[in-house]
């Protein structure tokens, strides 16, 4: 709102139409009756397995398709299942059991990879070890529903000579340019409470988004800002309440203090924009995926405001019609460690053309057992697809071969660097705003 | 498991589901909305003193465990025989139609034959 001394008429914030779609990530009627996870990976192979399918007639249309047991020596075939990667690094809860304590190191390295990796696909009727150099163990892991063409060697292995994965989804059409401006802001990693927290840095960002920042010119982009988000982690709650034991009366003001400190400059926001508020990993939601939204009693001012809306994580939205997809990091952050890639961005790609948001849930990535579905799979490819708390600001338009157009950001963590990205709804085009208190 | 006397295997499985209060209730419960509230002692009291139902029952069992054990319609463990028929008939895997009247019809356990003993 400008306060103009040439009295000119005051600036209106832009409105898009907004549509939450966490539904399926929200745990409704789900009751946990004891069932183990291998319905999810039932599901999961069934529901990527009637994709390859039907991509398999233009792949390859001469060979015929087997299940693993009716494999033959020597026959060329095409085999779906779902691929487990053997890493002798990974920490198993077995290790503690074992007779030989070979030397297990005291550090835990980031990153679980080594040579002897290999992989291994499974089905409902069996598994077979995968040969050959086509697929590289260090770009893949488990959890992933792919198609391997090749054959059955002596030894018993399957020699891999191709491979397909299902690839970007269909997209639903963008909407036809507007010709205005719109921005969506994004931020991730608040940190509020922790001692990398700086409380004017926040601040800054919140007078900047809410328009009570800057000259006139400055107050129209601000104006043009039609949602925030928030990717996770806001707050973060000092560790030696996680001990276990009963916090002590005096203590239980340093407990709340940052959530409270959170509401306060959530308030802030909401009364002058909708916000989006997700979990991370370090917030006070569930541990397993998908997070459950942050309840609204830790917000007792921001909750009042109907345009605060408190998130799952992943989280799905429409704006505009422009379809949203995002996480707080836990999917990307775990296919770091036990996969490779040049950046971030390149893992964000990967789970696109596998169709899977969280591919080694629930192998190594806390999980809910669904029975009945796999919440993560992906049947329609976003417009934008974002994920927080990462190490720095990075961002690639991905182009797919059925005119899908993806924009994915990867959403640094802003306690460390000071950075939130805009995103012009427009022509999907990002940059980054940089707050710094450094004089 | 060793077992292969159909016999003491079934007996041994109905103790157990008689001791499961939790998962067996409530299958109970939605089989007697299924099939009427007159049906509900036969299923809480022991099938041994209806020799007329014990051969059907056996057969029935054994056809059930069949469809226990067909990997096409995905783990059978974690859920009853009637969720997994609902789910595999709505994934479009055309479950096959005399188990799901078995399951509606004769009075049968409700878990999988894995039930209580992993």
């Amino acid at each position: 709102m400008a306060d103009s001394e040439m009295g000119e008429a005051t600036l209106e914030r832009k409105l898009a139409v907004y549509r939450n779609l966490d539904g399926n990530f929200v745990i409704q009627e789900e009751k946990y009756k004891g069932q183990q996870f291998s319905h999810i990976y039932f599901m999961r192979l069934h529901h990527m397995r009637s994709q390859l399918q039907s991509l398999i007639p233009e792949w390859k249309p001469h060979l015929p398709v087997n299940s693993i047991l009716g494999l033959e020596e020597g026959k060329e075939c095409i085999i779906i299942g779902t691929l487990y990667k053997h890493m002798k690094l990974k920490p198993s809860i077995l290790d503690e059991y074992s007779k030989e304590r070979s030397a297990i190191p005291l550090v835990k390295p980031h990153n679980f990879m080594s040579t002897d990796d290999h992989l291994i696909l499974e089905d409902e009727s069996g598994r077979v070890k995968l040969a050959g150099p086509m697929l590289a163990p260090s770009a893949f892991v488990t959890g992933i529903v792919i198609a391997v063409h090749g054959k059955e060697t002596k030894e018993g292995d399957f020699f891999v000579e191709d491979f397909l994965e299902a690839g970007l989804a269909p997209q639903v059409d963008r909407p036809l340019d507007s010709r205005e401006d719109k921005y969506v802001a994004f931020v991730s990693g608040l940190s509020v409470g922790s001692s990398a927290f700086n409380p004017l840095q926040f601040q800054l960002l919140v007078d900047h988004v809410t328009g009570h920042l800057g000259d006139e010119n400055e107050q129209r982009i601000s104006s043009q800002i039609v949602r925030l988000v928030i990717a996770g982690n806001s707050m973060h709650i000092s560790h030696g309440f996680f001990s276990g034991q009963t916090v002590a009366p005096k203590d239980h003001a340093k407990l709340t203090e940052p959530i409270r400190e959170l509401d306060i400059f959530l308030t802030q926001l909401v009364a002058a924009l909708p916000v989006d508020i997700m979990p991370g990993c370090n917030d006070p939601a569930n541990y397993s995926l998908p997070q459950q939204p942050l309840h609204r009693c830790l917000f007792a001012g921001a909750s009042a405001y109907n345009t605060f809306v408190s998130c799952t994580n992943p989280h799905q939205f429409e704006l505009d019609n422009f379809k949203f997809v995002g996480t707080s990091g836990q999917n990307i952050d775990d296919l770091y460690k036990y996969s490779d890639a040049k950046d971030k961005v390149e893992f964000m790609e990967r789970t696109l053309r596998w169709r899977h948001l969280a591919p080694t849930a629930p192998n190594t990535l806390g999980c809910y057992p669904y029975v009945d579905k796999d919440p993560f799979l992906i049947e329609c490819c976003p417009h934008v697809y974002f994920v927080g708390n990462q190490e720095k600001y990075e961002t690639r338009l991905l182009q797919g071969p059925d005119k899908q157009l993806i924009r994915l950001i990867s959403i640094p963590r802003f306690c460390e660097t000071g950075v939130a990205v805009m995103l012009n709804l427009r022509n999907l085009e990002c940059h980054a705003l940089t707050f710094s208190t450094n004089l | 498991m060793s077992s292969s006397n159909i016999t003491s295997f079934y007996r041994q499985e109905k103790k157990t589901t008689k001791r499961k209060n939790d998962g067996g209730g409530g299958a109970i419960a939605k089989l007697c909305s299924k099939l009427g509230s007159d049906l509900a002692p036969l299923l809480v009291s022991s099938t041994d003193q209806l020799r007329s139902t014990k051969e059907s029952s056996k057969e029935a069992e054994e056809r059930l465990r069949e469809f226990d054990m067909d990997m096409r319609y995905g783990p059978s463990m974690g859920l009853t025989r009637i969720e997994r028929w609902d789910r595999a008939s709505a994934l479009g895997l055309c479950p096959p139609a005399d188990v799901e009247s078995l399951l509606l019809t004769v009075p049968t356990i409700s878990h999988c034959l894995w039930h209580g003993r992993v």
